[in-house]
């Protein structure tokens, strides 16, 4: 359904790129987590595949269509859900969204039933410019669903959302996949992509580092853990051993067998972890 | 269909912002200043204060021998309360100084009318003052010219006039010659001119005189500003970016906002010529040069909002368009300033245009042709600003 080849990217149209030579393919029906930390690289990529941006080097197929050709159907097939909330303040979040379905030329979904979906049942007649942030974002996420995208971009979807509503959006971003709807979900949160993505690219300064499925790179980098708390002369002590290392796995003994032990857990290594052992750098 | 209601939705934003109402209540004042402020013509209320140097008797034969031809008319006395004040009056032939000092006091006037009685309108008043340093007291303070009429030594009146000192050249000229010179020289060189009229000139009054200006600098003008603050409201609050992730074009989008400005220029305008001009336009070139002007005024404005992020940073480029387009007016209100350059500036066909329709001989000709100028050049510019926004719509 998308396919880069050699996409590079530069705001000053000069050699300093914002994105460098990068290419990746996504087939129908997958969610790819493009992941990276802030001016990686992920919305710029995000930009060019949506037509936000001019595609300038390399090679760019999203949905059938070459994006640097002006095609405006390709809109039909594409939903965008941008990190900044951006609607109409001045109309209500009805007419928001009813306004945006009669810019599309496919059958779009039901205004009110997208805002029962993303939990603003009630407030269809309100001003989107009373809503609250998290209001005004949920409000973007369900405009992107109004043409029932085959290729959905996400930027950041659950960003300042309190987390009964985050598990919300992830549900819905869960049912789409199922229905074979292909996600291009852009985030610095791990977690959610490790939740959500079938595979994640890891982008640092413009360049790719990789490219897997999370449970590859946690069996490819992670190690396996254990948190032990226990007590010795009177005071709590805390320690975390790896399972697989001999030394480790004899301290473990120890510990047990001498100590009175408070809690013992196993961990995996998380996406977070395994990003800063392949790139060296924190997601911030 | 996609621009009907990107038209509507525009509409809908614009009722519930503050620009729209701007535009229609700027549309009220200036129609309620047109009629209660305007006077359809030029009322020349004038004063004067006049001391007759000269014996009682000869005085009252004056000035009853004008009240029986009807030209002056007795009313009630006037009171003036005088300040206490000092200063100084110069001769122009002599530069002779003189000084003056007095106290607070009050004058009661014998007034006398003037009419004109054609019109039947009020031309002047007259105030006849008892002594010449009240006359020159009076003409101080009011700031109007004063006059001591005495009789000469040929038994003609004559005139000695005190002014402000500000007047011109001209107007001091011309005191000499209607009073200083013998009257029959005057009315002899006025016999001698030959006037032929080239032409039934139609004059328009004071008040529909203005609605040209009014209608070009308040719809056209403010148009212009009012689409570029649409265009970066909508690039503040993000949604362009949402809506070049739709399939509508957008042109669809630049259009539907010049159609609300056009929308909104034909109701401002409305307003303020109807009620004022009535049945006396040419209505279907009226709005037809107005929907034309004001698409092309939008269409600049369009194109210089796609150079700039934030109307802060445009707002010296549309601050010197508007006072340049201004510039025509004052050929407008000045016939006599009326320079070549100026022609080029395309508010200056426009009101000409505008004046033109609301003429009972309109010259249609002149009008339409410059509807075509500002079509092709609206449709230019838009061409324009659509390839620069499809670049920069969502920088």
């Amino acid at each position: 359904m998308i396919s880069v080849k050699n996409l590079s990217h530069s705001y000053s149209n000069d050699d300093k790129l914002a994105v460098k030579n990068i290419s990746f393919e996504i087939e129908k029906g997958e969610t790819f987590g493009f992941l990276g930390p802030s001016g990686a690289g992920k919305s710029t990529t995000q930009g060019v595949l949506t037509g936000l941006l001019k595609q300038q080097d390399g090679e760019v197929i999203v949905a059938g269509y070459d994006v640097k050709k002006v095609q405006n159907e390709r809109f039909n097939k594409i939903g965008v859900s941008f990190e900044q909330s951006n609607v109409y303040s001045k109309l209500t979040a009805k007419e928001n969204l009813d306004y945006y379905a009669k810019l599309f030329d496919v059958p779009t979904r039901d205004s009110v039933e997208l805002l029962r979906l993303v939990g603003l049942d009630g407030k269809e007649n309100d001003m989107a410019g009373e809503f609250s942030k998290g209001m005004k974002h949920r409000l973007t996420f369900a405009r992107s669903m109004l043409n029932n995208p085959e290729i959905w971009f996400l930027d950041e979807p659950t960003t300042g959302l309190d987390p009964a509503i985050a598990a919300t959006i992830k549900d819905i971003i869960k049912e789409h996949a199922a229905e074979g709807v292909t996600s291009f979900l852009t985030t610095h949160n791990m977690y959610i992509a490790d939740e959500l993505c079938d595979r994640v690219a890891f982008i640092i300064d413009g360049v790719i580092k990789l490219i897997d499925t999370p449970k590859n790179l946690k069996l490819q980098y992670g190690q396996k853990l254990i948190d032990i708390e226990y007590t010795d002369n009177g005071k709590i002590v805390k320690e975390t051993l790896k399972t697989v290392t001999e030394a480790d796995r004899r301290r473990i003994g120890e510990i047990v067998n001498n100590h009175d032990i408070q809690t013992m857990h196993s961990k995996e290594a998380t996406l977070e972890e395994i990003f800063i052992q392949v790139t060296g750098r924190e997601l911030v | 269909m996609k621009l009907l209601s990107s038209y509507f939705k525009e509409m809908r934003i614009a009722a519930r912002g503050f620009y729209f109402y701007i535009e229609l209540i700027m549309a009220v004042i200036l129609l309620v200043i047109l009629l209660v402020a305007v006077n359809e013509e030029s009322v020349s209320k004038q004063k004067e204060f006049l001391y007759y140097d000269m014996p009682p008797a000869v005085e009252d034969y004056i000035i009853q021998k004008e009240v029986e031809k009807g030209a002056l008319k007795l009313i009630e006395p006037t009171e003036f309360k005088m300040k206490a004040v000092e200063f100084e009056v110069e001769n122009r032939e002599t530069d002779e100084l003189t000084s003056y000092e007095f106290e607070k006091e009050i004058y009661n006037l014998v007034t006398y009318e003037e009419w004109d009685p054609d019109t039947g309108k009020l031309i002047k008043t007259a105030y006849i003052a008892e002594t010449e340093e009240q006359m020159i007291r009076l003409a101080f303070q009011e700031r109007k010219i004063g006059a001591t009429i005495v009789i000469d030594d040929s038994g003609e009146r004559a005139f000695r006039y005190y002014n402000q000192g500000y007047e011109t050249e001209r107007l001091v000229n011309l005191l000499y010659i209607l009073h200083n010179k013998l009257p029959e020289v005057v009315e002899a060189s006025v016999d001698n001119q030959n006037v032929r009229k080239l032409g039934e000139v139609q004059t328009l009054n004071n008040r529909e005189n203005l609605v040209p200006v009014m209608v070009v600098f308040m719809g056209s003008l403010m148009g212009f500003f009012i689409v570029v603050a649409y265009i970066f409201l909508d690039k503040t609050e993000g949604v362009i970016r949402a809506f070049a992730v739709t399939p509508s074009s957008v042109w669809k989008y630049l259009l539907s906002k010049t159609m609300i400005i056009i929308t909104t220029v034909l109701i401002s305008s409305s307003i303020i010529a109807i009620p004022v001009l009535r049945g006396q336009p040419n209505y279907p070139l009226f709005y037809l040069l107005l929907i034309i002007s004001t698409f092309s005024f939008a269409a600049l404005g369009l194109f210089i909002s796609s150079f700039y992020d934030t109307i802060s940073k445009a707002f010296g480029v549309l601050y010197f368009f508007m006072i340049a387009m201004m510039v025509p007016a004052f050929s407008y209100f000045i016939p006599s300033f009326d320079p070549l350059w100026l022609r080029y500036f395309p508010t200056y066909p426009l009101l000409q245009s505008m004046k033109e329709i609301i003429m009972v001989s309109t010259d249609a000709v002149y009008v339409l042709k410059t509807s075509g100028i500002f079509l092709a050049g609206g449709l230019l510019l838009f061409i324009l600003a659509n390839y620069r926004f499809k670049k920069t719509l969502t920088v």
